[in-house]
């Protein structure tokens, strides 16, 4: 027998009234979490912190009033077949419980950094400007047999050398002298072989602060400084044969741009 | 009572073991496995909070009340999608193609203001592959997005079917499994924006300056 239009269900169907009624706790509760947390916004990024802990269960609880609420009425379930909400939250349980385990694996539910993040993680420094833009510099070349003198900076705040293009006669002794003239940011100048800054970098990330940022005994790297807090200056000297080489900062997310090249050049005689 | 088949089609009388329709029953086993999709991804994002060795951390970068505006939406959409099916039931045609244009416009305002913070998020340095929580969290929420994305489709679908003069108290059911799916979409979000961004929003990276 065909059945026409009306209840299709056997039991109970929500009102309109009650429809809206579901609709506006959603809105209110969204507006409850939102007020819970108003007073962390705006605070600037380097001094926030990160929710207190108390608020986290009652975040979650009414969140899952929200999940509850949506599934009994909007999708029907309370009115509906058991099997229907036996599937369902057999599913839901089966995740929430591997969740949980690979949580009791890995760390607990903090978001404070563990210890390997907390031995390496680095700061986020906001550019001072868009990438792609190069700024083209003067290349500083020395007239003096025998050796050379370089010197070399930074571009205040900026991560960027404040010279691109270096160069000094092969077989010399260079003399090389690095000032981090920023005022908050850490640098290193590494001379290594051309083509390999980036590859460098990626070493010299895992290699951690305690070298420098720059991986021990590597054959690509051919001169170095130390890692320079701001205002600290080095000098380091080395000898090199001809051809062209790079120079970068490899502290982490610095090397793509700060670096340029080396020039050894053939000694006129 | 077994056979008694719970069908919103007049025609159909097929046998089932359960008493209840096939349709409806793989859709509820397909919501059931889905929880278990979102809930790798999501546990995945826990632990990987407080695990990014380089920046933006979420702190940086999260904007709650951005987020928030577009939650609401998302609630509102499951609002419309009820009275879609209400529509249907009732017989009411040009009920029935508002409601579910109404649903799809609000889903697709929800995907923009999502477009919107991806592309904010990677201006600002946040990308897939830049640290663990730049991959943990564009998985989540892109996965999450592609979802909502589907959902618009389908829902534009049955709005040209409506037109057709389709839809209709016989034909309800489609409309209630398209319910179904577009509420289970509301409720991973409602899981995600607690935890992503009320909880996690407010996580931080390492302070300047890092001592050397």
């Amino acid at each position: 027998m065909v059945t026409s239009h009306g209840e299709q269900h056997t039991v109970g169907h929500p009102t309109f009234k009650q429809y809206v009624l579901v609709a506006v706790i959603l809105f209110a509760i969204t507006i409850v979490e939102f007020l819970m947390i108003w007073e962390k916004l705006g605070i600037d990024w380097e001094t926030s912190t990160a929710l207190s802990k108390s608020k986290i269960p009652l975040l979650i609880a009414l969140s899952a009033v929200k999940f509850g609420i949506v599934i009994s009425f909007y999708m029907h379930l309370k009115f509906d077949s058991l099997l229907f909400t036996g599937i369902f939250l057999a599913g839901l349980a089966l995740a929430f419980a591997a969740g949980i385990a690979l949580l009791g694996i890995f760390s607990g539910i903090e978001g404070e950094p563990r210890e390997f993040a907390k031995e390496h993680a680095v700061p986020f420094v906001e550019e001072g400007h868009e990438e792609g833009i190069t700024e083209e510099h003067e290349s500083k070349t020395s007239e003096v047999e025998g050796s050379a003198n370089l010197q070399i900076g930074v571009q205040g705040n900026a991560l960027e050398f404040d010279l691109s293009s270096l160069s000094a006669p092969a077989g010399s002794e260079v003399v090389l002298t690095f000032d981090n003239v920023s005022i908050i940011n850490q640098h290193n100048w590494v001379l290594v072989q051309a083509g390999t800054k980036d590859a460098v970098s990626a070493d010299g990330a895992v290699a951690g602060p305690s070298n420098s940022w720059v991986p021990p005994d590597d054959e690509r790297v051919l001169a170095q400084t130390q890692l320079l807090d701001p205002g600290e200056s080095e000098e380091i000297r080395f000898v090199l044969g001809p051809g062209t080489y790079q120079f970068v900062c490899t502290f982490p997310g610095h090397n793509t741009t700060m670096f340029g090249d080396f020039q050894v050049t053939q000694p006129t005689s | 009572m077994a056979h008694n088949i719970e069908t919103a089609h007049g025609a159909d009388h097929e046998y089932t073991s359960t008493g209840l329709n096939h349709r409806k029953l793989l859709m509820w086993v397909f919501l059931s496995s889905d929880c278990l999709f979102f809930g790798a991804l999501i546990a995945t994002y826990m632990v990987y909070r407080g695990q990014s060795l380089v920046g933006p951390y979420p702190n940086q970068i999260i904007d709650i009340p951005l987020t928030t505006i577009s939650t609401f939406v998302l609630l509102m959409s499951s609002f419309s999608m009820v009275q879609a099916l209400s529509a249907t039931i009732r017989d009411d045609q040009k009920g029935i193609q508002f409601w579910l244009l109404a649903t799809a416009a609000m889903g697709a305002v929800f995907i923009g203001f999502q477009v919107y913070e991806f592309n904010a998020f990677k201006n600002e340095g946040l990308t897939l592959g830049i640290n663990l929580f730049g991959a943990s969290f564009f998985t989540l929420t892109g996965f999450h997005g592609a979802h909502v994305t589907l959902g618009i489709i389908w829902l534009l679908g049955l709005f040209f079917v409506a037109r057709k003069g389709r839809l209709g108290p016989r034909t309800s059911l489609d409309v209630e499994l398209m319910g179904l799916y577009w509420h289970f979409v509301d409720i991973v979000w409602i899981v995600i924006f607690t935890l992503v961004y009320l909880i996690g929003g407010f996580d931080t990276g390492p302070t300047l300056p890092l001592a050397g």
